[in-house]
């Protein structure tokens, strides 16, 4: 009851690829192979062959046939049924059914016949089971990466921070080392407001950085690199972008990547001598069942002043009450200006507010205690399992206020092989298989389009996977409605300004 | 035995120094590369070549790699690899796979982990083996079936090693352990082979406990149950066998139609009591009838016939069943079904059998069927030899087939003619009615071929007056009136019945190539034979009914030849029967004027092609006999024709007979056969040793491990001496010739007194051989010898030549040292076995082969049947030309050979030849085949042969 061997031959009787089951000589089977294009007779309208020792059992696929090779009792019932399920395999698995298919794909055609035929004994299996076998792609194997990975990762946050320990031990050193030695650098104030300490002290300290060959301080010295050079040298940066995007990597252009980046590749050069820069920044945190949590607002107004003649001057503002609204001022802002005739003015009129690229931030101010109805956008996730398929509605609800742009919603997935089927979807979407996050994003939500829904389907997954959802937008018009109405020069300088203002998403997720 | 091989790819443009791409390759890093180059040695090992460096670079580069393809190829390499040295012993550095193995066995991918441990199936080393044995056992537990399929089986494989039960003492509890709790279809199923083989007494214990649920088991595990219930009972304690039986019962009821089957044979092999046979046959019927699968149903016949040969008495219970299978729009499939049914044939069945038979003819008429013609002339074959068999029959049959007389399927309505004639000389009652019957539908019979039998039958089988009378009348009616063409007919060829088109129908006739007689001798006239096959007559000359006329007109003038002999026999027979003379003469000049017509018509212009002078001299014979009637004339035609036609069917009979009577000689028993005495053996199924037999020795002969030992004597007759006795290296060879390959046992022997080192066989071929392996290079010190082996592929019958060289080194000449050897001669002979086949399919295979080789004959031998055994004799064939055509001295013989090759091929012979008025032999013997090697070599070998002064 065992096959002794599956062959495929051509018409003209070379052996393309054979595989035997049982112990026999090379010469007893190219011999019994050899013979059997002599055997098949034509127009018959059966498929087995049988001589004095052997049964063949065949099926011409185009150019090739493919037989099993049986002894005489064996069960023609059975050695059919196999010869059916081969039968389907080959053209799996060969580019063309031809001679050359199938010796490009000798190999692999021999790892299914293993499948579907252990030793000679018939399996009860399927084509898409002999794929997925020979595919070999294992859960466990997946889970063990996995558990290896982050137990690599661990090591090396753990490295990491020994790293930043005895570097911040190193500074240390050298701060009182400098404040013996030479004199001490005069900190920019409103410059500092930029940023990030770390970053100080690694610009502090290149060339002992250097001299650290390990992984995370190269990490740590790439990473300002890229945020520096990004601003300056447009056309590196959209040659790297645009490298990493071939390899895989999303990269958005907009705002709501991480705080450092939106700053630096967000500002375009200004061409205003003076730039009003109004931002709000959206934060939120939404229960996936209702309710919403840690929803503030943060506001910026930052002034930019190309030039240092411009530099004496004050800015009228509009502000309207909203409750919860409070407002901090830069130290060196007139506060009571500000509170009452709603100018932002410098303390000391003959201090000019700092020119450069740089922005200068002037006022801050914080939304908070907003209800759930004050959301620009709210989402609504439902996976629901069917079989062995999640299917996943999600819909997104846009409040009146806001018209947004770049709207991004962000749905991690399970690990999977292949994009997701998406059935319907309002918008585009993108799969981002290294990361497998799915990516639903919309160009701008106005009155035409204030609710939206997208439905895709997955092997089956657990209904948690696809939290948390982050949410991405931007938007022209704040929470605060803080405008800048009026530039007045104190001096000789020009009234001409720009204003910009726009509200982005910090950190909204739905958890 | 060679070195068994496990997979086979098709690889041409190997060479050696692919070998440094392929190291080169496998060191580096990329993925893809690697896969390939892996691809690449597994092909170069396949092709012949050793690549013994490329193991270490295996382990060093390919073992770390986590690529799931590439593990999969190393498993492959590892499986192809040898693994023993020359000496038997596994290689050391073999161990080094082991961790690998060891580390994939507890790999976290289950695919990894299963396909590993089905390599491990594969491996025969219990020294690499050992290490891993824990890690297999571990591999039961696992949580998927996957694996744990695989590590049964590779149980199981490591259990069956020569001394595996030290590997794994444990083995059968630990299975019976993990069979109990197992759930996986097919992780069972191994798990209960596994016991079947290594511990039978627990699966009988596990088959008997669940006895009640065989029936729930999945099929895989039921198709291992009856194997081992197979297995069982061929041991000696058979006490039990009920139980067995009734397992078999319950499973023959298994929705799975592949159990069935494998049940209905078990309980065959079980049990030889009619019940149990009854069941089998029943069952074999059952699937007949419910798979529509042409494969299946023809097996399932060989099934039937097998159990025909051992139980012929049940399987005559069963004939209606078969039969029913003639349902199938297959023909292959009817003509097995007629086969076996006409070999069951009681008196009892044969009238249900010959009405069923007669009831599927009548459906073929309806002419919806598919090849309905082809299928109606086995039908008609079929009903023929039941009525030869059991004469009472014949009546009820024989008026329905006479209908079919004016079949356009040619060949049916000869084989109804043939039945008929056959009948009516056997069946002397029903002369009359057949006689009548025959008058009547004469008009419809369209056939040239067939015409002339009836006509042969009217003339002979016309005894009584008003037999006689009708006869006449209707052949006269046929042929319409005379003359055949009127004088204004011949002027104006336009304006009669067939004009032109006629004209193309002879112009084809006549451009075809000859024409071979029954006989073997080529015609040379074609008229008279080809309108056999072609009843190309003009539509409209179809449709009247004056079929005799339209036949003649077309030219076919033997027919008309015919149709005067019959003719004259009636009247001849008619002035014996009637009492008036004067309407006796009227008769005779009606008779003479037919005739003198047909000359006429003959010798005219108005056709095309003139009368042939056989024909011609016939009816002149015919027209002079009328004229001038003597005695001895007038017993020639009414009584020596039937007598010579009775001897001729006797004659067959007696041939039948005598085969039957060969063929029952041939199963006798050998002298030191095992007998099984019926009455001793109490219907317990066959005997152990048959089983035994029949089950190992079909796997066996299968994978070819069968090598049938000559005798030594026949042996000796075959050594070929390869070089002189003075060359520095002797060598004979000894050749074996199997099937499909020839084994050349090389011995070397080394005449001088330096050691040789390299010395290598090469071997070159001519013709369809291949050689199968490289020979390898050998040292040989003084004096001593050494035995090579190398096989040779055959795939042809062809005269094939093998060349060969040895090639050494000596250490105090630096060059390499040549000794030429003979040429080794492989013999067509021995593929070349004699076989039969029936008249027509010879004559179909002649026309339809392409190649044809003419040998002229030269001998010296004399007499024409002397040459003809000579040639049987040399050629191996069989001659198809029954002897009783061979008899008498004519000086002309044609005779046919015919005979099969082990590959299938068929070769047929003709053989044509005269005595020369000198004495001498002179004429052709022709050769075709459909391959042209066939041809070639058997002409070579006639031509060898033919002198005959050996």
């Amino acid at each position: 009851m065992v096959v002794l061997a599956v062959s495929i031959i051509s018409k003209s009787g070379k052996v393309l690829a054979s595989r035997q089951f049982v112990d026999m000589s090379r010469i007893r089977i190219e011999g019994l192979l050899a013979a059997f294009p002599k055997l098949v007779g034509t127009g018959k309208q059966h498929t087995y062959v049988e001589t004095e020792n052997v049964r063949y059992v065949y099926q011409p696929i185009e150019a090739l046939y493919l037989l099993l090779i049986t002894n005489k009792q064996s069960n023609i019932l059975e050695d059919l049924d196999t010869l059916r399920l081969l039968s389907k395999l080959v053209p799996e698995y060969s580019p063309s059914l031809d001679e050359e298919g199938v010796c490009k794909a000798a190999f692999q055609l021999i790892f299914a016949f293993d499948e579907a035929l252990s030793l000679g004994n018939k399996e009860n299996i399927t084509v898409a089971q002999v794929i997925q076998n020979c595919e070999m792609e294992s859960q466990g194997e997946k889970l063990h990466k996995l558990v290896m990975q982050s137990k690599i990762n661990d090591t090396n946050e753990v490295m990491r921070r020994k790293v930043t320990e005895i570097e911040k031990i190193k500074i240390e050193r050298n701060k009182t080392e400098n404040e013996k030695s030479g004199p001490k650098r005069t900190p920019n104030n409103f410059n500092d407001m930029n940023r990030d300490p770390v970053f100080h002290d690694i610009d502090l300290l290149p060339n002992k950085a250097k001299e650290h060959p390990s992984a995370p301080s190269d990490a740590l010295k790439k990473a300002p690199v890229k945020g520096m050079v990004l601003s300056k040298e447009q056309k590196k940066t959209d040659q790297f972008i645009k490298s990493l995007e071939a390899e895989g990597e999303v990269i958005l252009e907009d705002t709501q990547l991480s705080a450092i980046q939106s700053r630096s590749s967000s500002s375009i050069p200004p061409s205003d001598p003076i730039t009003v820069t109004i931002e709000e920044k959206l934060n939120a945190t939404v229960k996936r069942d209702g309710g919403v949590s840690n929803f503030y607002i943060q506001g910026t107004l930052a002034l930019q002043v190309l030039n240092d003649v411009d530099g004496f001057l004050q800015l009228q503002i509009e502000k309207q009450d909203v409750p919860g609204l409070t407002f901090k001022t830069h130290p060196n802002i007139n506060r009571e200006l500000f509170n009452g005739q709603q100018i932002v003015g410098a303390t000391d009129p003959n201090r000019p507010f700092p020119s450069g690229q740089n922005e200068t931030h002037l006022v801050r101010w914080r939304i908070e205690g907003l209800g759930e109805s004050f959301l620009p956008l709210t989402v609504n996730c439902w996976p629901s399992v069917h079989g062995n398929t999640t299917n996943v509605d999600i819909d997104y609800e846009a409040s009146e206020m806001f018209d947004l742009q770049n709207v991004v919603i962000s749905i991690p997935l399970p690990e999977l092989r292949e994009a997701p089927s998406v059935k319907h979807i309002d918008g585009e979407w993108k799969y981002d298989p290294r990361k497998s996050v799915l990516e639903w994003s919309v160009i701008l939500i106005d009155q035409s389009n204030r609710s939206g829904s997208m439905e895709f389907s997955v092997p089956a997954a657990d209904p948690s996977t696809f939290f948390p959802i982050s949410v991405g937008f931007s938007a022209l018009n704040t929470f605060s409605s803080l405008k800048v109405t009026a530039v007045r020069p104190l001096g000789e300088g020009s009234s001409k300004y720009s204003q910009r203002v726009r509200l982005v998403t910090d950190k909204y997720e739905v958890v | 035995m060679d070195k068994p091989s496990t997979l086979l790819v098709h690889f041409d443009k190997g060479s050696a120094a692919m070998a440094n791409e392929i190291k080169a390759d496998l060191e580096g890093s990329d993925v893809a590369a690697k896969v390939e180059a892996m691809k690449r040695a597994v092909m170069l090992l396949l092709n012949g070549e050793t690549l013994p460096t490329l193991f270490i670079t295996v382990v060093r580069y390919v073992l770390p790699s986590e690529d799931h393809t590439i593990q999969k190829l190393l498993l492959l390499y590892l499986e192809i690899i040898d693994k023993r040295d020359s000496a038997g012993r596994v290689l050391p550095e073999m161990i080094l796979i082991c961790q690998n193995l060891r580390n994939n066995l507890q790999h976290p991918n289950e695919y990894i982990r299963g396909v590993t441990l089905r390599f491990l199936c594969r491996l025969s080393e219990p020294e690499v083996l050992e290490p891993l044995v824990p890690s297999i056992l571990e591999n039961l537990e696992h949580r998927h079936h996957f694996i744990r399929r695989h590590a049964l089986s590779a149980i199981s494989a490591i259990y069956r090693l020569p001394h595996g039960d030290q590997l794994i003492p444990d083995a059968p509890e630990l299975v019976e352990r993990a069979l109990a709790s197992e759930q996986d279809a097919s992780a069972r199923r191994n798990a209960f082979l596994m016991l079947c083989l290594c511990g039978q007494e627990r699966a009988v214990a596990y088959l008997f406990s669940n006895a009640e649920r065989v029936t729930e088991w999945p099929d895989l595990l039921q198709m291992a149950a009856v194997d081992l219930i197979r297995k069982v009972c061929r041991s000696p304690n058979r006490a039990d066998k009920g139980r067995y039986i009734k397992i078999i019962i319950s499973l023959l009821s298994s929705p799975s139609t592949a159990v069935v089957y494998e049940c209905a044979g078990a309980l065959v092999s079980l049990s030889s009591a009619p019940t149990a046979v009854r069941a089998a046959a029943n069952t074999y019927c059952e699937l007949l009838a419910s798979q529509s699968d042409n494969n299946v149903r023809l097996i399932l016949l060989d099934r039937l016939n097998e159990l025909r040969t051992s139980h012929r008495d049940v399987m005559v219970d069963v004939v209606m069943d078969v039969l029913r299978a003639l349902a199938s729009p297959n023909l292959d499939v009817k003509r097995k079904v007629l086969d076996l049914v006409l070999d069951l044939l009681t008196p009892r069945n044969v009238e249900e059998v010959v009405l069923y038979l007669k009831k599927e003819v009548v459906k073929t008429q309806s002419g919806e069927l598919e090849k309905g013609g082809e299928y109606r002339q086995m039908l008609v074959q079929a009903i023929h030899s039941c009525a030869v068999e059991y004469p009472e029959v014949a009546g009820s049959v024989v008026h329905l087939l006479m209908d079919f007389l004016g079949d356009t399927n040619v060949a049916a309505a000869v084989d109804v003619v043939l039945f008929v004639r056959e009948i009516i000389e056997t069946n002397p009652k029903l002369r009359v009615s057949m006689i009548q019957r025959l008058s009547d539908t004469f008009y419809q019979i369209r056939a040239s071929r067939v015409c002339s039998i009836a006509l042969w039958i009217l003339g002979e089988y016309s005894l009584s007056l008003a037999e006689v009378e009708s006869a006449i009348s209707t052949i006269k009616q046929c042929l319409g009136d005379v003359p055949f063409f009127t004088v204004s007919d011949e002027g104006e060829t336009t304006d009669s019945s067939k004009p032109a088109q006629q004209m193309v129908n002879s112009v084809t006739v006549s451009s075809r190539r000859p024409v071979v007689l029954a006989d073997g001798t080529y015609a040379t006239q074609s008229a008279a034979t080809e309108t056999i096959s072609t009843p190309s007559v003009t539509p409209g000359s179809l449709s009247s009914t004056l079929n005799l006329r339209s036949l003649i007109l077309s030219g076919d003038f033997f027919l008309a030849a015919v149709v005067a002999c019959t003719l004259t026999k009636l009247i001849l027979r008619l002035e014996e029967v009637q009492p008036s003379k004067l309407e006796a003469n009227k008769a005779c000049t009606g008779a003479l004027l037919v005739m003198t017509s047909i000359l006429q018509l003959g010798l005219s212009s108005y056709l095309p092609q003139p009368i042939d002078n056989d024909s011609y001299d016939r009816i002149v014979l015919c027209v002079r006999l009328l004229c001038n009637t003597g005695d001895d004339v007038r017993k020639i035609w009414l009584q020596s024709c039937r007598q010579s036609f009775a001897k001729m069917l006797a004659e067959k009979q007696f041939r039948e007979t005598e085969e039957m009577k060969a063929k029952a000689q041939i199963s006798h028993a050998q002298p030191d056969d095992l007998i099984d005495f019926y009455h001793l053996k109490s219907r317990r199924g066959m005997s152990q040793l048959e089983l035994e037999d029949e089950v190992q020795d079909d796997l066996k002969a299968a994978t070819g491990g069968f090598t049938k030992e000559t005798d030594d004597a026949n042996r000796l007759n075959r050594i070929l001496q390869l070089t002189g006795f003075s060359d520095p290296v002797y060598a004979e060879a000894f050749v074996t010739v199997h099937h499909y390959d020839i084994v050349l046992d090389v011995t070397v022997i080394n005449r001088t007194k330096e050691t040789l080192q390299n010395l290598c066989l090469e071997l070159a071929t001519m013709g369809d051989l291949k050689l199968v392996d490289r020979p390898q290079n050998y040292t040989l010190a003084p004096e001593s010898s050494k035995q090579i082996r190398a096989n040779i592929k055959v795939s042809s019958t062809e005269t094939g030549v093998i060349f060969g060289n040895i090639v050494y080194e000596t250490s105090n000449v630096m060059e390499r040292s040549v000794v030429v050897l003979n040429d080794i001669h492989i013999d067509i002979m021995d593929y070349i076995s004699p076989a039969t086949c029936a008249d027509v399919t010879f004559r179909n295979m002649w026309a339809e082969f392409e190649w044809e080789n003419k040998v002229a004959v030269n001998t010296v031998i004399q007499d024409e049947k002397e040459f003809l055994n000579h040639v049987i004799k040399s050629t191996n064939m069989k001659c198809l030309t029954p002897p009783s055509a061979l008899d008498g001295e004519c000086g002309f013989l044609a005779a046919n050979l015919y005979a099969k090759s082990v590959f299938g091929e068929d070769a047929l012979v003709n053989i044509s030849i005269e005595k020369q008025a000198d004495g001498k032999l002179s004429g052709y013997i022709r050769i075709r085949s459909k391959t042209q090697g066939i041809a070639l070599s058997l002409g070579d070998k006639i031509t060898l042969k033919q002198k005959g002064s050996s």
